[in-house]
Parts: structure tokens; sequence; C-alpha cells
């Protein structure tokens, strides 16, 4: 789900996965005592469009942004993930029809949410059986090629985002906020899956970042994903005791890219995988830049009391292997 | 100073400090007297050697941490915080084994170890976590192969000193703390040096200095492409 100035994984039947081994926010669920990532177990994922659009955009140019957006997704060889386009449709984007559908929605109710992904998932595999995405027209879109229009979202950066969650991808926290009245404010982000959408009239939205691609590759693992990226482990600990929903950021230092994990156990415990191999600095900082119940179930207990801080170790990642044993140690604000 | 003297002073600033030094250790009333008798190295003599090297650190640029701006919330990227990457000084150990193919010309195979440190100086966050240096410690191994060219025509001390220029080039293994991770590289040198015999035997010891320039690409601090790394050695050798 994405808001205009915040967004959470709204689906009920939804947990923030929080095994280890990740490189990323994934989504996941309970399936029985496991706690399984929520994934497409088939391939092409096949969707609809609803035929029905909206002021400035019509269905035709709906499915084209939406298509564009899987595109995007599609080829990031890291993942092995595709996609179908199956046809127009009358039906709406429900849950329960057995059909993934895109479309738009009027939801006034939801003034602050631009799109929202639903899922029906096999709660013995934990399989997606079914994912359905609304765009909401109590705002303006657009499917301007260049943006920068006043008052209007760009379709396919905000289907980007939505798809990363069709496929499994829960938010980023690879971005800087500021409270306004009204809501937060984004200032920066470097992750299509930050949950705050730029400003409008943007069409930043529109490529995938490192930390979109190293999520995506982590979740759906192609040969390439293991023979050539690497990981990093370690506990992110506060007077010795383990820090949960600390946001640590591996920074590449060849390439300057910046990929997020959290460290997702009450020991503190994180792995950060998808990282192209070589030196990297390794920075931790509470998740204060965005609602945590747009990463966690508001039941966690997660730390945001510590000041960020880096690493005194250049973290080297191996290509196809893991660097672990990394220690960061915050302290109190 | 010989034409083929002036000729290497061209060469390069490695080669020419050689020369300099050779010219003025040199004692001027010794310079016609240079011993050229057959104990001087011939084909098939053999020379081993050890010793230290020093390089000195060396930049391997900055980076910014960057995020995409929210138009209207300022221009330029966003940095999240900065980056200056560096490869600091290392003292290191060498071996060497060299043969004669002339008087005036050997080949030679040697292992150059060294521990240098990687550092990163992490700079300028946009939340104030305070500045700070990470490191970590490589162990780096230089397998090489060169030619010397021995410049008997300006050696000095009744032929125990005999400045000599190399070139050659050798595979680079750069290895990470605890061992996990290899990177290897390639290298090219040239540069230059002196030998000063203690006795004039078929089999003599005497102390040898080089100084060269190392161009490098791959290895653990390859940031963009290649760089060049100066070296200075001074090792013991051994002539049979």
């Amino acid at each position: 789900m994405r808001r205009l100035a915040a967004m959470g994984v709204a689906a009920a039947l939804l947990t923030v996965y929080q095994a280890p081994a990740l490189a990323y926010l994934k989504l996941g669920t309970r399936v029985g005592t496991r706690t399984v990532s929520l994934k497409w177990s088939q391939m092409p994922v096949r969707y609809f469009i609803t035929d029905r659009g909206t002021t400035g955009v019509t269905s035709t140019q709906l499915q084209q942004a939406v298509q564009a957006a899987f595109s995007t997704w599609d080829a990031v060889t890291t993942a092995q993930i595709s996609s179908q386009f199956a046809g127009f449709t009358l039906a709406g984007p429900t849950s329960g029809d057995g059909a993934t559908v895109i479309g738009f929605q009027n939801r006034p109710d939801l003034d602050r949410t631009l799109g929202a992904t639903s899922f029906m998932i096999d709660t013995v595999t934990g399989a997606i059986v079914e994912s359905d995405i609304f765009f909401n027209t109590a705002f303006s879109w657009s499917v301007s090629a260049q943006g920068g229009e006043t008052g209007v979202f760009d379709l396919q950066s905000i289907a980007l985002h939505e798809i990363g969650h069709l496929h499994g991808l829960a938010h980023s926290a690879m971005g800087e906020t500021e409270l306004r009245a009204g809501g937060r404010r984004v200032i920066a982000a470097e992750a299509v899956m930050f949950p705050v959408a730029f400003a409008s009239g943007s069409i930043l939205g529109r490529t995938l970042k490192a930390d979109d691609i190293a999520g995506i590759g982590d979740i759906y693992s192609s040969a390439s994903f293991s023979r050539d990226t690497g990981s990093i482990s370690g506990k992110v600990t506060k007077s010795g005791k383990g820090v949960l929903g600390a946001h640590v950021v591996a920074f590449d230092m060849r390439t300057h890219t910046l990929v997020g994990g959290f460290s997702l156990s009450d020991d503190g415990s994180f792995v950060i995988a998808g990282l192209t191999p070589g030196p990297h600095a390794v920075r931790v900082e509470p998740l204060d830049d965005g609602d945590i119940e747009s990463f966690f179930d508001a039941t966690l207990n997660v730390d945001v009391n510590f000041r960020p801080q880096f690493s005194d170790k250049i973290v080297v990642v191996p290509k196809g292997g893991g660097t672990s044993g990394v220690e960061l140690k915050v302290v109190a604000k | 100073m010989s034409v083929a003297a002036k000729s290497i002073f061209l060469r390069g600033c490695g080669v020419a400090i050689v020369v300099l030094i050779a010219w003025c250790v040199a004692p001027r009333s010794a310079s016609a007297q240079t011993y050229f008798g057959q104990d001087l190295p011939h084909r098939g003599s053999l020379e081993l050697g050890g010793g230290v090297t020093w390089s000195p650190g060396y930049d391997l640029g900055s980076a910014q941490a960057e995020e995409t701006r929210n138009p209207g919330s300022g221009t330029g990227p966003f940095v999240l915080f900065q980056t200056d990457f560096r490869t600091e000084s290392a003292i290191g150990l060498q071996g060497r084994l060299g043969v004669y193919l002339a008087q005036t010309v050997s080949i030679e195979g040697g292992v150059l170890y060294s521990r240098p440190d990687l550092s990163a100086r992490l700079t300028g966050d946009a939340e104030s976590a305070p500045d700070l240096t990470a490191s970590e410690k490589l162990t780096r191994l230089v397998a090489d192969g060169s030619v010397l060219f021995h410049l008997i025509g300006v050696s000095f001390g009744g032929g125990r000193g005999v400045p000599f220029v190399s070139a050659g080039g050798g595979y680079l293994r750069d290895l990470h703390e605890k061992n996990e991770v290899a990177e290897t590289g390639h290298e090219f040198h040239f540069g230059g040096g002196l030998h000063y015999w203690i006795g004039q035997g078929k089999h003599r010891a005497g102390v040898r200095t080089d100084f060269s320039l190392s161009r490098r690409s791959g290895g653990a601090d390859a940031v963009d492409t290649t760089r060049t790394i100066p070296t200075i050695a001074g090792s013991f050798a051994y002539l049979f």
C-alpha cells in the first residue's frame, strides 16, 4: 500500500517475516508454527486489468503503465520472475475471485493512500494464490512520459511500488523523511519500496534501486544471485542486548550503492543479502524515517532509542558467499 | 655520465634517481678504476636475495552515499554520508631468485608479502553519526618476474657498486581480513636500483636497493581502474 505521506502493508493476514537471512523486508505469514516468506510458486504472474479508466488515464494507458512496471521487475537478472498480461476484465481489484486484478478504485476514505496491494494465500504452503492492486481515484493520475504535472501522481511509479508488494516485498527504510503538519514528507529515498511516495509530478520512482534489486533477488533467487552476489550478517546490540528493528545499511565503496536490511530478532541478528562483492561501509540507524507500522507488526517491540553509527570495520562481501560476525554496538540517545 | 646513462636518465623518475645515486656515490677518483674481472656475474650466475619493502599510502578516491532527492526538497542528491577510501602505507618482506643471462642482463622472480590497512574515513553523516575511520587489514602477495639490465658501464667502487634498471609484471593476490575473500589482479612495474657487492669472488654477498613504480589493476583496492604505487626495497643478496 502506498500512501501519499505514509503507507503500510494493510492486508490483515500478513505479518512481517521475521526469520533471519533477510536482505530486505519481505512479506511473510504464519503457516502452522512456521513463518514463511510470501511468494509466487509459479511464473509467470498472470494479471488482469480492470477495463475502467479514470480522469486523464484510460484503461489501455493503465495497462501500459502496469506492464511497464512489471517489465522493470522482470528485467532484474538476479531474480527469476516473469509476468503476463491476461487481458481486460470487468471485475474490480478485489480479493477472493482467484484472479489477480489491477485497477482503479475510488477510496476517498483512504485519504493518504495512493494504492494498495492485497493477497490471498495458500495457508498450507504460504504461496500467493491471488494478489490485487488498486490505485485510489481520490487522487489524480498521470501516465505522462516526462512527468512534471502538478497535482497528479505518476501511475507507473506507484505501480512499480505496488508490484514490489505483489511479488512479496515489504517496505524499505532506505530514505529520509521529515514530519510536517498532515504527516511525513519524504526528503530523499533510494528505494522504490520506500513507504512514502515522491511528490506529485515526479517520475523518479520508475527506476529500481540497488535496495529493491537485492530484495527481489532474495525472494526469487536466480543462479546469478547465488553466484554473483554476497551477504553480510551480524548483530546489533545495545548494552549487551540485541536490538530489534535496527536499520542496517551497507554502502558499496566501488559501485556507491546502498542496500539495507533490518535486525529481525531479539538477539539483534541481521543479514543483508544481494550485495555486490567488494568492500562495504556499514551503518546502523534507528527506524525513525517512517511509521514503524509501515515496516513491522505493531506488536513488535522495535527499539528506536539509539544513535546512528558506523561500523569500525570495512566489511568485504565475497562473491557467492557471506561475511558473518559483523558487530554493531550502539548506544542510547 | 655515459651516453647510456644519459639515455636511461631520460626514461623516468625512478631510473633517474638510481642513476643519480650512482653518480653521487661513485668516488670520482675511482671512476676510471672499474673492476671488470672474470668474477663479475656471468651467464648462469644465480642471485638469491631477501629484504624489506615499503610502499606509501595512497588515496583511492572519495564517494558519497547518496539518495535520490524528492523534487521540491532541495537541490542535488541527498548525501547520507561521505567516504574517503585509502590504502595505508605498509612494510613488507620480499624474496627473489635471479639468473644472469649475460653480464649485463638477468631475469628474476620474486614474491612480496605485506599487510596494508584498507581504510575508509566516514564523515558528514546526515543524521550525525560520529565521524569514524573504518578499516581492515589485507594480506597482500605479489608474485612477479622482472628483467634487469646491469649498468656495468657506470659501476663504481672497483666494480662493487652496479646500478641496474628493471621492468616486469606480476600477479597480485589480496586476502581480506580473516582470509575469507581473495581478490586478484595484475601489475606491471619498472624502476631501478643498485647492487653493492662485498668481495669479488664468484660467491659473494651484497646489498641491494630497489625503487619501482607498479601500475596495478584489480586487487582489493581497485576502486576504479588502475593506480600507480611506488615501492622502495632494501635487501641482502647472495651471488653464486
